[in-house]
């Protein structure tokens, strides 16, 4: 879920984004988060859905999100893991290890693009949805 | 006597001040860096009051494509969803 940019170049640029050639400057309409979204998405080849949060920010403010944050939704429709806020408390092994205890342990892909398979503890396949 | 004791206080919140900036800077890695914590982060930092075992809230977002919308519990589909929040810097 893409929200509102964390270190943009007009507000709290980061040396760190410069050195990784991530200059985007805060997005003033819905158009721009797109491009934005669209341009990581591109870069990491990152192969989840994705959700683009509005320029009201609703997504945002419901889960508390930014600069970024974990959240399990169980099937029931409950908050069943709520991560620490990022960076500093941003720990996705927390979530990878909520993942294996439900489906088993999560062999992580080697290319980008590949899903990730994983095996129950009674040999079962699964593949667990992101 | 009364003037001298707000310069003193006046000094002393102005040291206080200065050391918590001082400690910022470290923290934050540089004053610039303290400066846009203090004036970009701080005030898009929320707890938030969600829980563990609350049911998730509903928000309706954009697809990459721009133009399609869909409500982030329409993926649950009778599995676990992961919300991965961020943004590109």
């Amino acid at each position: 879920m893409y929200v509102r940019e964390a270190h943009p170049t007009d507000e709290w640029q980061m040396k760190s984004n410069v050195k990784d050639d991530v200059c985007y400057a805060q997005p003033k309409n819905l158009e721009q988060r797109v491009a934005i979204a669209n341009d990581f998405v591109k870069r990491f080849q990152f192969p989840l859905p994705f959700g683009i949060d509005d320029m009201n920010n609703r997504a945002n403010d419901a889960y508390a999100a930014w600069p970024e944050r974990l959240y399990i939704v169980d099937e029931r429709g409950r908050v069943v893991y709520r991560g620490g806020m990022g960076p500093f408390n941003y720990h996705p092994a927390e979530v990878r290890e909520w993942l294996a205890a439900k489906f088993g342990a999560v062999e992580r892909p080697k290319e980008p693009g590949a899903t990730p398979s994983s095996t129950t503890p009674d040999g079962e396949t699964k593949k667990p949805a992101v | 006597m009364k003037r001298k004791m707000w310069i003193w206080i006046a000094a002393g919140f102005g040291g206080l001040l200065l050391l918590v900036f001082i400690a910022l800077s470290v923290l934050a890695g540089s004053p610039k860096d303290a400066y846009g914590m203090v004036r970009y982060a701080l005030p898009h930092m929320h707890r938030g009051n969600l829980r563990v075992g609350d049911e998730a809230p509903d928000a309706r977002v954009l697809a990459l494509d721009g133009t399609q919308r869909f409500h982030i519990r329409e993926r649950l589909n009778q599995r676990p969803l992961v919300l991965v929040f961020g943004s590109f810097t």
